[in-house]
């Protein structure tokens, strides 16, 4: 029993990084690799204001919370003019910046050695309340003026901007928002977990973040949310599988790319209405 | 004479020495609608970018309704009142057709994104004020059964008039648009300048129309302005700029 809910508990945590990833990179378009440092950043903010400080717990989660919102504000203050691949290369740079500099600055962080000893304050029930309620809140950003502008804003942002839409404020909060949740997500892996070190979440957990939000369809939350946990928890309940796992996963990413591009849920969202069946009334 | 609506005075704009738009200036007065045309490349297009913010103008200004919009961003031009249609189209494509008339309607919403994220009663009024008007639109112009449509599965035709319809969603009181009847067969353009007249009538609207229609233009705008090369090269009544040789000697080229 304690290994399946250890495998729903990371597998639940992932969850909450790829909506943070669904926000940005899936409904507004920035393709970011540096997720990881903004785990990394509410990860060890938690943890050292827990055990070096001494503060409680939710004051800790709080802390988390506000580290990442500070710095996605000053890491998106210049790199949201970018475009594209430029915007890519750059949060690459600042994931690897906040690995190298957990890892030297060794007397806050302890260096390659990590942080240890962190008790373990979170259990599944936190992590699915806290999906629940990003999820609610991430739906009814999407379904209303936020979502509309962050869609109008990926499909062409020049016809977005002359639709009255302040395309880089915007950016900023979508930046913001995500980069909190993702902070909120990586304070809540330290308590799980138990033992942090830099190398905790490298670029390419970053990009994992992207390529299922893309298998499971930008437009469509649910799609994120049912990929990620199919993806996380498949290769633990499948140990077999293993080191195909990853096969896997690059198959079903060239067969989603090629025979459905919108992903795989495309414009799908599980709603009261959809599940019903019921033929939902235009607007 | 009917107020100002737009002033563009002496504006010049120049891509890496070639110069798109040379000292070009033009009034629009209320409820008049102005056509500015000339052959390919002569810069029309050019003018509509520099009077919505999409560039910087070079030298120049330009004010509306007596504010001054040279500097502004291109977004907060959009919320004063202007509103603009594209030479290709450029729906959303991610968004369904009610929606891509939702977007432009949120520069008059007033919900702050914290209220947006828990769905408060101020974002399901406004929301709701969204639908209604983009449902209104949409019968205006013939295209309510198409509300969940994703907007490049329309023909052609029901796209220009899908823009049309997003470009006065935010109530403009002017209303650029660049070649409304490009793609139309000529049926639809006799459609297509019995709904601008129309338009113009039930929301006292102004317009400038960029076109190549000869027809379209010379029957519904009042004023036309000739651009070649980036200078305006004729200004006056259709009647006038028909008879105009330097016009003629543009689009026709010089006798052989």
């Amino acid at each position: 029993m304690g290994f399946y809910l250890k495998v729903l508990e990371i597998t639940s945590l992932h969850t909450i990084l790829v909506l943070g990833a669904y926000l940005m990179t899936g409904l507004t378009g920035l393709f970011s690799l540096g997720q990881g440092g903004f785990l990394s950043i509410g990860a060890y903010t938690a943890a050292i204001a827990f055990l070096k400080f001494n503060l409680s717990f939710p004051v800790c989660l709080a802390l988390a919370v506000g580290m990442g919102v500070l710095v996605g504000f000053l890491i998106g203050l210049p790199t949201l003019r970018l475009h594209r691949d430029y915007f890519l290369l750059v949060t690459f740079g600042f994931g690897e910046m906040v690995r190298a500099a957990l890892l030297h600055l060794a007397q806050l962080t302890g260096g390659a050695l990590g942080v240890a000893g962190i008790p373990k304050l979170v259990g599944l029930p936190m992590i699915i309340l806290s999906i629940v309620v990003i999820t609610v809140i991430t739906a009814c950003l999407k379904r209303s003026r936020f979502g509309r502008n962050c869609i109008a804003i990926r499909d062409d942002e020049l016809a977005a901007t002359l639709m009255g839409i302040p395309v880089y404020r915007h950016k900023m909060t979508v930046f913001i928002l995500s980069s909190a949740i993702t902070a909120y997500g990586g304070a809540l892996y330290a308590f799980v977990i138990m033992f942090i070190e830099p190398n905790l979440f490298n670029w390419l957990e970053s990009a994992k973040l992207i390529i299922i939000t893309f298998v499971g369809g930008v437009n469509s939350i649910t799609g994120a949310i049912v990929t990620s946990v199919v993806y996380y928890s498949f290769g633990e309940f499948f140990r077999f599988v293993d080191v195909w796992r990853d096969v896997l996963l690059a198959l079903a990413v060239l067969l989603v790319t090629i025979f459905r591009s919108q992903g795989i849920f495309g414009n799908w969202e599980l709603t009261p209405d959809t599940l019903l069946f019921r033929r939902r009334k235009a607007g | 004479m009917n107020a100002e609506v737009l002033k563009v005075s002496g504006v010049s704009k120049n891509f890496g020495g070639v110069a798109a738009v040379a000292d070009f200036s033009m009034i629009q007065r209320e409820n008049e609608i102005t056509g500015i045309i000339g052959p390919n490349g002569a810069g029309k297009t050019t003018v509509f970018n520099l009077i919505t913010g999409v560039y910087p103008v070079d030298a120049g200004g330009i004010w509306f309704y007596g504010t001054e919009t040279t500097r502004r961003p291109a977004h907060t031009i959009t919320a004063l009142g202007i509103a603009r249609t594209f030479q290709n189209i450029r729906l959303f494509r991610n968004l369904n057709v009610q929606d891509n008339l939702a977007v432009a309607y949120g520069v008059k919403t007033h919900y702050t994104v914290w209220e947006e994220m828990f769905r408060l009663p101020r974002v399901r009024r406004e929301e709701k004020e969204a639908g209604d008007l983009a449902r209104s639109y949409l019968s205006y112009f013939g295209l309510e059964k198409y509300a969940t449509y994703f907007p490049y599965n329309l023909p052609y035709g029901l796209q220009r008039r899908l823009e049309l319809a997003r470009a006065l969603m935010a109530s403009p009181r002017l209303l650029l648009l660049d070649e409304p009847g490009a793609g139309l067969n000529p049926r639809e353009i006799r459609e297509l300048m019995g709904t601008l007249l129309k338009i113009r009538e039930e929301k006292k609207l102004s317009m400038v129309v960029v076109e190549h229609h000869m027809e379209l233009v010379m029957k519904i705008c009042s004023t036309l302005h000739v651009l070649d090369f980036g200078k305006k090269i004729a200004e006056g009544r259709p009647e006038e700029i028909k008879k105009n040789e330097q016009v003629l000697q543009a689009y026709l080229g010089d006798e052989v």
